[in-house]
């Protein structure tokens, strides 16, 4: 039985569109690309306000007007018919700006249709239109519009219609994948079991959540369409009544302003394509970190440099020699631009050979996070604030990376939870068992460091002929058992095990567990097991950590802990958890949440769910007290007296 | 045995498309307006019964497909003649025959041209390609791992410049500041240099490449940027990899040997749609440095209206680029063991 606490969120249909203006203000990128975009604009609209000259006349121009340089009657020159090059930049702007929009229309109505078609219809229709849009989409889309417009005349209509026909097959592909996500959610299922038509569906479902995509999709489709259109132009297949940016460049570097140096005639229509389609592609990336956030950071990212504590004095290890790794007041903190987010305070613990010490609470509560920091994984934004991992006569938490890299696995090892993403897709399980025994044992001969790994993979029940599968190919409890291998792999002193059961069923659970104790008594190995799971935890542990909040509630032997628990989250998580020996007792779950680590309240984190609080709990933060046989409680009811 | 289907099914599917593009390509030079034949020749003194010694020497006079004698504008023929005796047959048995018609403008075989053509787009792209591929995921990777340092930004801000840039404005822009510093001004080799040492032919092709490669480079490598970025921040946020970090591999043999391979999935795959955008590249590179590849066949059929050359680069270009795509399914099946048929 473990601790079902996962909130249930509400499965509101609400448009990502809504409230998107105050993310996107703080988004540099996409506000330089919308300002740019619509400084564009402006010039197109207003340009026959804005252009000194009207290039539709020639009037008093003449031979010696051609490829004049930059001057104060014409700002950036004049072309190989002696208009003013200005002049026709700013009519220019509107060419690029009608054709990208109107063609990215018309294929973003079309790969929109068929997209939306494809997922929500499905069957055969979808097989069919996916089949369609795979062929054009390998297609080379310029070729193919060369060709139709070389074959028909070249107006604007006509650019437009053939850039737009064939602009819509990543639309498409978009929108379809989108669709069939958005199908099986609960308020579309809801809809139609309440009647309703497959076009109310469609608009008043599905639409509005494909929306935010289609239109990063559209900015990315215009781009392209104003980058063809320049492009077809260039070439000599632009409409020859109405002077696009392509074709001034097309008409300056087939008369001569190669030759004679008139850079500004090169120069300037170009500029005004880079203009605007950096403006787009900047708004599009803008947009798309806004619509689809993600976490930037992994890894290999360095984390922040420990906060020196005083210096710890080693040589006053005050238990004795038996202790494996002294953890001290250790402190964690998430820290990002906005606010810092106390994971972990003031946590103590020893773990001594041979011992299996239960690490239990919530989700939430702050595990995971002190396991990551005794190894020194704690993501980018994760920073020991104080305190020390004693381990030997090294402090964990200063060494540098290089010296952690080294006790990594062979002193200390970890078995992930969800052993599923935990294993590299693409190398075999066995390679990857080799690779942690070749980087500690430097120098091993190949045949023995492959002899070794099918003695590890024995140990966990597989057998040889699985050493070089690739992860896909084991089953869950296969993964999760050849992760225990490959954390036994390099003979390690410690060994983590966060969550190793959590999402396999309980017949694997057993089996891995038992395995896990077996290997314990075999290896003499020390192992930190992390737990939602009490029953396991009364089974296996010797002692036990109960966190919550990110601070030690209470801390003892296993038989402390189950015959005399303490504190009061101790006392409801054990109400929660069924006792075989009182089969009468009701279980009851405790009301609420763990606190969220960024909006700690003020005194005890459990306050606001105990049901024995009283008023200093809110205000004052508890102390750890020791009661006898190093117990540990940090509760005001404890200094008190006043135990139940 | 999985494989096996996953192969036969993406051969079957590229061999489908490159029939979709054989019709399609006989097609639109069919249903689009413009009389070949008339577009082919302005000249007014061009008699009628000249005319008609043309269109049997291309073989327009036979009806289109059976039931159509024409399609623009479409009229109506008789359904039962004998279908090897159309244009469409013969084009099919033609193309089998490696017989991609006659050119217009030279009245000779396309696939001459071509074929001479053909390398030379081959030699240019290829360069551009790979320089512009190496670039683009040394440039990623760094700020991939570097991630929102002052190396990312500004590895993404060049990203983000080099894709909005035309292809043909810095080509244009490169040639006017080359042919001022003692480069080319264009063409694949300095005319009558024949006689020459071969040492010193290769090498005057070569500085013929420089500017239109860079410019190649420079264009596609955005994109490749942007993408191993995005691709290798994805796979090292993965729980795999923290676990290679757990065991203790230095950062360096993480990249190396959990990152890498599962980030350039994607771009495998990217490379191949990209050929397509690459030929629309070379088109434009080739116009500006006069270079005489495929693209500039294309621009030159184009000035000339020679459109059994254009109809046949654009075959040429769409079936490379179909069989590129297949080659990248392949090689991403090989990377990939989780492939499976879909």
């Amino acid at each position: 039985m473990s601790i079902q606490t996962a909130e249930i969120k509400p499965t509101v249909p609400s448009s990502p569109l809504t409230g998107f203006w105050k993310p996107f203000r703080k988004n540099r990128m996409g506000v330089v690309g919308l300002l740019m975009l619509v400084s564009i604009l402006v010039v197109a609209v207003f340009a026959p306000s804005l252009a000194p000259y009207n290039p539709k006349t020639s009037k008093g121009i003449s031979s010696r007007d051609i490829y004049n340089p930059p001057s104060a009657l014409h700002w950036f020159g004049t072309d190989d018919a002696g208009k003013d090059v200005l002049s026709n930049f700013i009519y220019g702007s509107r060419v690029s700006l009608i054709v990208g929009f109107f063609a990215a229309f018309i294929s973003i109505v079309i790969g929109g249709v068929i997209g939306i078609v494809a997922g929500f219809y499905g069957g055969r229709l979808e097989n069919l239109l996916m089949r369609f849009t795979d062929t054009m989409l390998v297609i080379p889309d310029l070729p193919l519009i060369v060709v139709i417009v070389a074959l028909t005349k070249p107006s604007l209509l006509n650019i437009i219609f053939v850039i737009g026909l064939l602009g819509w097959t990543t639309t498409a592909r978009i929108v379809r994948s989108q669709t069939l996500a958005v199908k099986s959610r609960k308020f579309v299922l809801r809809a139609r079991a309440i009647g309703a038509g497959n076009m109310h569906i469609i608009l008043h479902h599905i639409l509005p959540l494909v929306l935010p995509l289609l239109v990063v999709n559209a900015i990315l489709v215009i781009s392209l369409a104003i980058l063809n259109e320049s492009t077809l132009s260039f070439l000599g297949l632009g409409d020859p009544t109405t002077a696009s940016w392509g074709q001034m460049l097309n008409f300056a570097f087939d008369r001569g302003a190669m030759s004679t140096g008139a850079w500004w005639a090169l120069a300037v229509p170009g500029l005004g394509i880079v203009w605007v389609v950096l403006s787009l592609t900047l708004l599009g990336h803008g947009l798309e970190q806004v619509l689809n956030p993600r976490l930037e950071s992994h890894h290999l990212m360095p984390g922040r440099p420990t906060v020196q504590s005083e210096v710890v004095d080693l040589s006053n290890n005050r238990s004795d020699a038996l202790v494996l790794l002294d953890v001290r007041n250790l402190s964690v903190h998430y820290v990002n631009d906005k606010q810092v987010a106390k994971a972990v305070h003031n946590v103590s613990f020893q773990l001594h050979e041979g011992e299996l010490i239960g690490l239990v609470g919530e989700s939430g509560c702050g595990k995971t996070t002190l396991m990551m920091a005794l190894m020194r994984l704690l993501p980018a934004a994760g920073q020991i604030t104080s305190g020390s991992v004693l381990y030997g006569l090294q402090d964990l938490a200063t060494l540098s990376e290089e010296e952690m890299a080294e006790i990594r696995w062979k002193g200390i090892s970890i078995i992930f939870q969800g052993a599923m993403n935990a294993l590299n897709p693409v190398r075999t399980v066995g390679d990857q068992i080799a690779e942690a025994i070749i980087k500690h044992m430097p120098g091993m001969p190949h045949g023995v460091v492959n002899a070794r790994v099918i003695e590890l993979l024995n140990l966990v029940g597989i057998t040889a002929e699985h050493k070089d599968h690739y992860p896909h190919q084991y089953s869950g409890g296969m993964r999760q058992r050849a992760m225990i291998a490959m954390a036994l792999s390099c003979n390690p002193q410690v060994v983590i095990a966060d969550e190793p059961t959590t999402a396999l069923d309980v017949m694997i659970q057993a089996q891995i567990l038992e395995l896990l104790d077996s290997l314990r008594k075999k290896l003499g190995l020390a192992i930190i097991f992390v737990t939602h799971d009490l029953g396991v935890v009364a089974e296996m542990c010797d002692s036990v950590l109960v966190m919550y909040g990110g601070v030690t509630a209470e801390y003892a032997s296993v038989d402390t802990i189950y015959n005399n628990p303490q504190h009061p989250y101790t006392q409801e998580l054990l109400k929660a958890f069924p006792d075989l020996t009182k089969p009468e007792k009701r279980l009851t779950s405790i009301p609420g949440y763990p606190p969220k680590l960024e909006a700690l309240p003020g005194g005890c984190r459990f306050a606001p769910r105990c049901p024995v609080a009283f008023e200093r709990c809110t205000t004052e933060m508890p102390k750890l007290h020791e009661l006898n046989h190093n117990h540990i409680v940090s509760c005001h009811l404890v200094e008190n007296n006043r135990v139940r | 045995m999985k494989r096996y289907r996953y192969l036969l099914q993406k051969i079957g599917w590229s061999a489908f498309t490159i029939l979709f593009v054989l019709v399609l390509n006989f097609f639109i030079f069919r249903v689009l307006p413009g009389d070949p034949v008339k577009a082919g020749t302005h000249d007014p003194r061009f008699k009628k019964e000249n005319q008609e010694a043309m269109r049997v020497r291309f073989g327009l006079d036979k009806p289109v497909i059976n039931c159509f004698e024409t399609l623009n504008p479409i009229k109506v023929g008789d359904c039962w003649i004998n279908p090897f005796d159309t244009q469409f047959f013969i084009y099919l048995r033609n193309l089998i025959q490696g017989d991609l018609g006659i050119s217009y403008h030279t009245n000779g075989p396309v696939s001459d041209i071509l074929t001479v053509r053909l390398w030379n787009t081959v030699l240019l792209i290829g360069a551009g390609q790979i320089l512009s591929i190496i670039v683009g995921i040394v440039f990623g990777l760094f700020a991939a791992w570097k991630a929102r340092t002052a190396i990312d930004y500004s590895a993404l801000i060049t990203g983000l410049v080099a894709w909005s840039l035309p292809t043909f404005w810095l080509g244009i822009i490169l040639l006017f500041w080359g042919s001022r510093h003692g480069f080319p001004i264009g063409g694949r080799i300095t005319p009558g240099i024949s006689s020459y040492p071969l040492s010193y032919q290769i090498g005057d092709i070569a500085r013929h490449m420089i500017l239109p490669t860079l410019t190649y480079t420079i264009v596609y490598m955005g994109e490749y940027l942007l993408i191993m970025r995005s691709s290798l921040m994805d796979v090292l946020s993965e729980d795999y990899i923290l676990t290679a970090k757990a065991k203790g591999l230095s950062n360096f043999q993480i990249l190396k040997d959990h990152a890498l391979k599962n980030a350039m999935l994607p771009i495998v795959t990217i490379i191949a749609i990209n050929l397509g955008f690459t030929v629309a590249g070379a088109i434009q590179i080739e116009r500006v440095f006069s270079w005489p590849g495929l693209g500039g066949a294309v621009y030159e059929a184009l000035e000339r209206r020679d459109y059994p050359l254009l109809q046949g680069v654009f075959l040429l270009i769409a079936v490379s680029v179909v069989i590129a795509n297949l080659i990248a399914d392949l090689m991403y099946s090989y990377l990939d063991p989780r492939v499976q048929v879909e």
